[in-house]
C-alpha cells in the first residue's frame, strides 16, 4: 500500500505543481498586459482567493460541486459542454483527487501569480525594447530575456509548491470526506493519518512519517541551499 | 496603433473572464449566505439573492459551540502571536547583527523546519504532548503552533532588520547612546512595519490551521473555529448550506481584512516564508 500511495502522491503532486506554476505564471504575464483598472480588479480578486481559509474553501467547493443542485453542474450544462445533470464529481478515486487538484490549484495560483508579477518588474525594460527593435518575436523575448530573470523565483516557487502539495492534508481529507478515505484514494498525509492515527497504530504511522519526512528532506535540499545563499549574501 | 488597441482589448477581456472565474467561489459563498432556502435549493440557481436574509447568519451564531470555539481560536492566536513576536524579534536581531557558533546550523534549522509536512509530525507530537497532559488542551495547540510560527517569524524579521542601515545605530552610539538605548530608539521604530507584517502572518496561519487542532482537540466546546466549521457538514442529515456558507463568511472576514492590509508587503518579501493553506 505504501508504494501505491507514494506513486499516487507523486502523480498528484506533479499535476498540482505543474498546473499551479503554468497557470500562475501565465496570469502574471497577463497582468502586465491589461489596463490598470483590470489589473487592480484582478489583484483584489487574487488576494480574496488567497485569503480564503482552506477549510472554508473546502466547504464552498463541496457546495458548488454537489450532485443534486450544484452550480458547477448547472453552468457546465448551460454552456453545452455536455449533460452534467446530477453528475457526481466524487464517483471514482481519480475524479475525487481531480476535484482536490482543482481546489488546491485554485487556492495556490494567487501566491504564484503575485510573486511572479513582482519579479517581472525586475526585468529591465531597455532589454525588452532593444529586443523588439531587433525584431525579436514575443516568444523569443520571453525565452531569452524574461525567463532568465524569473528563473530564481520560479525555482523557489516550484520547490515550495512541491513540498506543500506533497504534504497536502486538509483539502483531500475534508473534500473527499473523513469517512470516505480508503486505500484507493490515499495520499501520503492522509494515509499516515488514517493508518497511524485513526487506527491508533502509532508505530506504523510513525514509520510512514519518517519515510515521508525523509522524502521531503531530500526534496527540500534545493530550496534550503538557495535560501542559505540568499541569507549569507545579505 | 489600432492593432495595438485591439490587442489590449483582447487582454482586458481575458483578464475580466479570469477575474470572474477566480472570484466565483467567493461570490457564490456570499450569495448563498444571504439567500432564502427557497432560492438556495431552486432548480435553476438564483445568482443574486432576491430578498436578502440574515437568518443563516443568525443560525450560525446560535449554533452550539460557535462562540466558545471562536473564543478558543482567539486565545490560541493571540498567545501564539504574542510569544512568537517577542522571541523571534530577539532571535532575528541575534542572527542579523552577531556572529556566533552554530549560527549556520541555526539558519538551516529555521529554514528547514518550515518545510516539514505537518501531517508527518502529528503522531510524534501527539505522543509527546499526551505524556505531559497537553492533549485536548489549548496550551498544547499553542506549543505546536509556536514551532511553526517561530521559524517563519525569525526569518522574515531578520530580513527586515538587515534592511536597516547599520550607520543609524552606530551614529546613535557615537552620540553617547548605550547599545540598549540605540536599540530601543532607533531599531525598534524602524522595524515596526516588519513586526506588524510578521504578526499578521502568524495570525493568519494559526487562525486557518486545521490538522493539529483537529487531532489534538477532540471534545466539543474545546476546539478551534476551523474544526467547528469542518464538523458543520457531517453531523446532521439535512445539510443546511445557507448556514454553512454564512459561517464560512464569518470565519473568512478577519483573514480577508488582514490579507488586504499586508498584501503589498507579501508581494515583495515573499520568498522568505511559507504562507499558504
Amino acid at each position: 500500500m505504501f508504494w501505491h500511495t507514494l506513486e499516487r502522491t507523486i502523480i498528484f503532486t506533479v499535476a498540482n505543481v505543474g498546473l499551479t506554476m503554468v497557470l500562475g505564471t501565465l496570469i502574471a504575464l497577463l497582468l502586465v498586459r491589461v489596463a490598470t483598472w483590470v489589473r487592480l480588479l484582478l489583484t483584489v480578486g487574487l488576494v480574496l482567493v488567497w485569503a480564503m481559509p482552506p477549510v472554508v474553501a473546502v466547504q464552498v467547493w463541496s457546495w458548488m460541486t454537489i450532485s443534486q443542485n450544484g452550480v458547477v453542474n448547472y453552468v457546465l450544462t448551460q454552456l453545452h459542454l455536455g449533460d452534467f445533470f446530477q453528475h457526481n464529481w466524487y464517483e471514482t478515486p481519480t475524479s475525487q483527487l481531480a476535484m482536490v487538484t482543482t481546489l488546491i490549484v485554485w487556492g495556490a495560483i494567487p501566491f504564484v501569480t503575485i510573486t511572479v508579477y513582482a519579479a517581472l518588474s525586475q526585468v529591465p525594460r531597455e532589454l525588452i525594447e532593444a529586443a523588439q527593435i531587433d525584431g525579436a518575436r514575443a516568444w523569443r523575448i520571453f525565452k531569452d530575456v524574461t525567463l532568465p530573470v524569473l528563473m530564481p523565483v520560479l525555482l523557489i516557487l516550484t520547490s515550495l509548491s512541491i513540498i506543500w502539495d506533497f504534504g497536502a492534508f486538509t483539502q483531500p481529507y475534508l473534500l473527499i470526506g473523513p469517512g470516505q478515505q480508503v486505500p484507493s484514494n490515499y495520499l501520503m498525509s492522509v494515509y499516515l493519518y488514517v493508518e497511524g492515527f485513526g487506527k491508533t497504530d502509532f508505530g506504523r504511522g510513525a514509520a510512514i512519517s519518517i519515510l515521508m519526512l525523509a522524502i521531503v528532506a531530500v526534496m527540500s535540499v534545493v530550496y534550503v541551499r538557495r535560501m542559505l545563499r540568499v541569507g549569507e549574501a545579505a | 496603433m489600432s492593432r495595438r488597441r485591439a490587442g489590449s482589448l483582447g487582454w482586458n477581456v481575458a483578464g475580466l473572464v479570469l477575474f470572474a472565474v477566480m472570484v466565483f467561489p467567493v461570490f457564490w459563498m456570499l450569495s448563498t449566505a444571504f439567500k432564502g432556502n427557497d432560492q438556495i435549493y431552486s432548480v435553476d440557481p438564483v445568482w443574486v439573492p432576491g430578498h436578502p436574509t440574515l437568518s443563516h447568519f443568525r443560525d450560525a451564531l446560535h449554533r452550539q459551540y460557535f462562540w466558545t470555539d471562536v473564543k478558543n481560536s482567539v486565545i490560541v492566536v493571540l498567545v501564539t502571536v504574542g510569544i512568537a513576536l517577542v522571541l523571534s524579534f530577539f532571535a532575528a536581531v541575534a542572527l542579523a547583527k552577531y556572529r556566533f557558533g552554530g549560527r549556520k546550523l541555526f539558519i538551516v534549522l529555521v529554514i528547514g523546519i518550515q518545510m516539514l509536512p505537518q501531517a508527518g509530525l502529528i503522531i510524534p507530537l501527539y505522543v509527546v504532548l499526551g505524556k505531559h497532559g497537553q492533549v485536548n488542551a489549548l496550551t498544547g495547540v499553542i506549543l505546536v503552533y509556536l514551532t511553526f510560527a517561530l521559524p517563519f517569524c525569525v526569518w522574515t524579521l531578520r530580513g527586515f532588520i538587515l534592511g536597516i542601515p547599520k550607520d543609524l545605530e552606530e551614529a546613535a552610539m557615537v552620540d553617547g547612546s548605550t547599545r540598549l538605548g540605540a536599540f530601543v530608539r532607533i531599531l525598534l521604530p524602524l522595524v515596526a512595519p516588519g513586526l506588524v507584517a510578521t504578526s499578521v502572518f502568524a495570525f493568519i496561519t494559526s487562525w486557518n490551521e486545521f490538522i493539529f487542532a483537529n487531532t489534538l482537540l477532540h471534545s466539543g466546546g474545546k476546539q478551534t473555529i476551523t474544526v467547528w466549521l469542518s464538523y458543520l457538514y457531517g453531523g446532521n442529515r439535512f445539510v443546511d448550506w445557507g448556514e454553512i456558507m454564512a459561517a464560512s463568511t464569518l470565519i473568512s472576514i478577519p483573514v480577508v481584512i488582514f490579507f488586504l492590509l499586508v498584501q503589498r508587503r507579501i508581494a515583495f518579501g515573499l520568498t522568505a516564508g511559507a504562507v499558504r493553506g
